[in-house]
């Protein structure tokens, strides 16, 4: 991920990791943190999202329509904010794993050619 | 409005970061601790972990707003770019709604400007009152108090910082600055605390001030109004402490009233004297019989009401005190109870302005009426294309879109309609304020009303604008977006129930502009009847100018003969064809300026004498106006002071006294001491021998409370220095200058005070009102007829559209072009006829409310029901003209191919 300009690495992050959110509340709602923890144990590590972009784009995320949150109590019995795909999350979902496939072979054939 | 909702959520959005925040700590520290590490261990690692709880807020709340800001954003782009792929919709959306919302914010402007402004130009407005009589009972009394009444409310009043007096009317008067010939200017006796309690400053010298003093001749100085001063004397500062002659007089300048300020009233003063100076300003005035017109300003913490309290209670005391007054008989007058009220300042007097309102509220009513006209186009449109996209709308409900997002979409859409709408409005509002203020005959005075378009006007513009998008708005999103998933996708249906839809809103169009335009019709027609025939006399062509001879020293010696001379040289003017003169114009009040006494006849109810009429002119005065004689003669040269008194008496009046008679010949007299108060010194009254006998006048609509006696009596036998000249010129002709001329080569000093065309003058309150509604609602209904016209052809076309390839079927199977042209126009005639039919019928009903305004026009006039009527029905074949011909020129084939 060694993208020439700071601008387009932040797109490309920004797009990767909403991708990741829809994936990772796609089994099931999630906190924030369970959220970070999904997303980590699904890439086996290779993406530690901090708070500082997590939160941010969770809101994001929730105003565009894509998700849906509500306070539930966690299981150690805490109270924790739990995030879950709406009808459109999944939908968009749907929409982004086609389009990242797409690219995705697109990039390795170019690379094996 | 969803920055007003974002508003209202910020809080409680607030506290769910911070809990959600704090959450994920305790969750972190909970999961560190279950690693095994100790409590303080976790919780140092945990908030590294965070990376700072308020760096981390501040992005999301960033995020928020970049995410509302972009549907925000989406949803405009959105609704631009489906305006811009209609053009000719958004065009004639946007203008009808400009026209609707500009009309009704010029009638607000007005009533903003009359009745809720204070007067420009003042300090502290909100503390400016104004203090009016009002008789109980009556709404409808004049606003002005004697000058005594005034003092004892002064004295006796102790919630107001100062309570100041002025004459409502201006007084006109002849000035004379340096050896410049006289001109006639405006001016307004004022008490010497006017200034200082309205808290107007000075431009220049200074104001009335405790130096000055309200006594009767206390001293001739005057203040000049900032306008007067720029435009008679450019401005000029050395103008204060210089000597004007006003009537011949002479008046120290000691200062220019600052800029801005136009006097209190609706007509702007030149200058301003002290109320002890009426005297020299107007012959036969004093502060004695002056009516003054009073304001005061409240002490700081009083409210109006509790002012009002006591002047009502003043007033009532000042009543019980005062002797009962005397009618024209010397019988004392069965006075209704009068007293003071009290409200905020504005231009109009306070009781006049219930009157003022109702007539701007019925304009209001009728732009209103196109402000529907236009919110229904619009609606019909944004319905019918809601329609058209149910399906999509279907497909991004059943994807998951929420219908809130929906409707705010849709509704996104009227409002920048709206948005651009109320723009334009407001820009028109500006053009339609100055149209509106032409509309009013030309006055003689100088106007003081300032119409600004302020932060009031502006609120209720967008108000108007807001509240009417979402009304409009709101029907077709909650239609389109109650799009029953499942059915809208199997098959685009209900366009029929859509058509009908559209159809209603286009009768109503109808209906209503029909309604406006017959309106309009009978308010012209009554305007016509009011102004122009059966009142005796003929208006059309004659130019009046009136003087007052007094301001240039003349006497009952001396005016006669000017007076005469005048009206010769008049005559002489190329284009007069007749000329004359009397002492006032013809008005339609009904004035009691005299008693009639007449020999063997006996007045009513106990009284001395008849009520009369005199009017003091001069030969020539019933060929000027056309005013034919029934018997006698006219006034001659030979009618002079001194030689046997004669009078000229209206047929009525005639008829009255001598029933069967021949009046030549015959005497009455003329009481001029109306209240009797010690019979014995009454003078006996010199006979007037009738001469002539004229047609009657009737000067207003008609509506005469008592008929007066009329009688007409020469001028050197009855001087008066008020003047009017009346000149009928050929074909009209306006001869302000040459009268202009020839009186200033007579005599320098005399100003004319007055100059304008009969029927100008003639225009009172009742035909100004009718010309203004007539106006409105023509020029309302003329443009909802437009707008109806658009409605007719966009349902006809749409109707024509979709019904193709049952008319490629028809032509297929025989049907003529005949037959097809035949039924298009059926469809949208019919619309045409249910609307107008509709119309009428509220026509029929509005014009009872029009009533008493129509002067007799018939309340249901054939004439402007059945111009209307076929007015609409043309428009209606116009409209429908190309849709008919799309329809008439299908060809089977391809028709049979469609969709």
């Amino acid at each position: 991920m060694r993208a020439s300009t700071p601008h387009r690495r932040a797109s490309l992050l920004q797009g990767t990791l909403d991708l990741l959110i829809l994936k990772a509340l796609a089994a099931t709602e999630l906190h924030g943190l369970g959220v970070s923890r999904r997303i980590e144990q699904m890439t086996g590590g290779t993406f530690v999202v901090q708070p500082g972009s997590l939160f941010p784009a969770l809101h994001r995320l929730e105003e565009a329509g894509w998700l849906r949150a509500a306070w539930r109590a966690s299981e150690n019995n805490r109270r924790a904010k739990y995030y879950e795909l709406t009808k459109a999350g999944r939908r968009q979902l749907a929409d982004e794993t086609r389009e990242w496939n797409h690219i995705a072979v697109a990039i390795a054939r170019a690379l094996e050619a | 409005m969803s920055l007003l909702r974002n508003l209202l959520r910020r809080r409680r959005f607030e506290r769910d970061l911070d809990d959600e925040m704090r959450a994920t700590l305790d969750l972190l520290v909970h999961e560190k601790t279950g690693a095994g590490m100790t409590h303080d261990e976790a919780r140092r690692a945990a908030a590294l972990e965070m990376g700072g709880v308020e760096v981390v807020k501040d992005r999301v709340r960033d995020a928020r707003a970049g995410a509302q800001f972009d549907v925000l954003r989406q949803d405009l782009r959105y609704a631009v770019r489906l305006l811009a792929r209609n053009p000719v919709f958004a065009l004639t959306a946007t203008l009808s709604l400009a026209f609707g919302i500009g009309a009704a914010t010029t009638i607000f402007t007005i009533a903003n400007g009359l009745l809720l402004r204070a007067p420009a130009g003042v300090s502290e407005p909100d503390r400016l009152v104004e203090i009016f009589h009002v008789e109980i009972g009556n709404r409808l009394t004049q606003p002005v108090v004697p000058y005594a009444d005034y003092l004892e409310l002064r004295r006796r009043s102790t919630m107001f910082e100062g309570v100041y007096a002025y004459q409502i009317d201006l007084t006109p008067v002849s000035l004379r600055a340096d050896s410049d010939g006289a001109e006639r200017i405006f001016s307004n006796v004022v008490t010497t605390n006017y200034f200082s309690v309205l808290g107007v400053t000075a431009g220049a010298g200074r104001v009335f001030g405790d130096a000055d003093s309200d006594g009767s001749g206390a001293g001739p100085v005057v203040v000049l109004s900032h306008r007067f001063w720029s435009r008679r004397f450019n401005a000029d500062p050395t103008i204060v402490g210089r000597t004007v002659r006003l009537n011949g007089q002479p008046f120290t300048v000691i200062g220019i009233a600052r800029e801005g300020f136009l006097g209190t009233g609706v007509v702007a003063p030149d200058v301003w004297a002290p109320v002890g100076m009426a005297a020299t300003l107007k012959a036969g005035s004093s502060p004695d019989f002056l009516l003054v017109m009073m304001g005061a300003r409240l002490k700081p913490g009083v409210t109006a009401s509790q002012a009002a309290a006591e002047t009502d209670a003043i007033g009532l005391a000042l009543g019980r005190e005062r002797p009962r007054a005397m009618d024209f008989g010397g019988v004392p007058v069965e006075g209704a109870a009068s007293t003071f009220g009290v409200t905020g300042a504005s231009p109009i007097p306070g009781n006049i302005r219930p009157l003022i309102g109702a007539f701007l509220a019925l304009l209001m009513g009728l732009v209103g009426m196109v402000l529907v006209i236009a919110c229904a186009n619009v609606a019909g449109v944004l319905l019918a294309r809601a329609a058209a996209r149910r399906r999509e709308i279907a497909v991004r409900l059943a994807i998951g879109a929420g219908r809130a997002r929906l409707i705010r979409q849709l509704i996104t859409e009227s409002m920048v309609l709206f948005a651009l709408g109320a723009a334009a409005g407001l820009l028109l509002a500006r053009g339609m304020t100055s149209l509106v203020l032409k509309l009013l005959p030309a006055f003689p005075l100088p106007l003081a009303v300032s119409l600004p378009l302020d932060g009031r006007v502006a609120a209720f513009a967008t108000g108007l604008s807001l509240v009417a998008a979402v009304l409009s708005g709101l029907a077709p999103a909650l239609h389109a977006s109650k799009a029953d998933v499942t059915s809208a996708l199997k098959a685009d249906q209900g366009p029929a129930d859509r058509l009908r839809l559209r159809s209603v809103f286009v009768v109503a169009q109808i209906a209503l502009s029909i309604l406006l335009v017959v309106a309009a019709g009978l308010l012209s027609r009554a305007q016509g009847r009011v102004t122009s025939t059966s009142h005796g006399f003929d208006s059309r062509g004659v130019e009046v100018a009136s003087l007052d001879l007094s301001m240039a020293g003349y006497t009952s010696a001396t005016g006669p003969d000017f007076a005469r001379e005048l009206v010769r040289r008049v005559r002489q003017i190329p284009g007069v064809q007749a000329a004359s003169l009397a002492d006032r114009l013809l008005d339609d009040r009904i004035v009691f300026n005299g008693g009639l006494i007449v020999p063997g006849v006996q007045p009513p109810r106990g009284r001395s004498f008849f009520a009369a009429t005199w009017n003091v002119v001069e030969p020539g005065y019933f060929a000027t106006l056309r005013i034919p004689f029934v018997m006698g003669r006219d006034f001659s040269a030979d009618d002079r002071a001194g030689s046997q008194g004669v009078v000229i008496l209206a047929e009525s009046t005639a008829r009255r006294f001598w029933p069967g008679q021949n009046p030549l010949g015959k005497h009455v007299a003329w009481q001029t001491a109306l209240i009797a108060t010690d019979k014995s010194k009454a003078q006996p009254a010199p006979p007037l021998l009738v001469v002539g006998v004229v047609r009657d006048v009737l000067v207003n609509g008609g509506s005469r409370v008592e008929a007066p006696a009329v009688a007409y009596v020469p001028l050197p036998q009855r001087y008066t220095p008020e003047v009017t000249i009346f000149a009928r010129t050929a074909g009209g002709q306006r001869i302000a200058r040459e009268l202009r001329a020839v009186v200033a080569a007579m005599n320098s000093n005399l100003p004319i005070v007055t100059s304008q065309t009969l029927e100008n003058a003639q225009a009172g309150p009742v035909q100004i009102q009718l010309r203004v509604a007539a106006s409105v609602s023509g020029a309302v209904g003329t443009f909802g007829l437009f707008l109806a016209a658009i409605g007719v052809y966009g349902v006809t076309a749409y109707a024509v559209a979709r019904r193709t390839r049952e008319i490629g079927v028809r032509i297929a199977l025989g049907a003529s072009r005949g037959d097809i042209v035949v039924m298009v126009l059926q469809h949208g005639m019919a619309l045409v006829a249910v609307g107008s039919i509709t119309g009428l019928l509220l026509a029929a009903v509005a014009s009872r409310l029009l009533g008493s305004l129509l002067f007799g026009v018939p309340r249901l006039d054939p004439l402007t029901f059945g111009t209307s009527a076929a007015l609409f029905a043309v428009v209606g074949l116009i409209a429908c003209y190309v849709p008919t011909r799309r329809a008439a020129r299908i060809n089977p084939v391809e028709a049979l191919r469609y969709e």
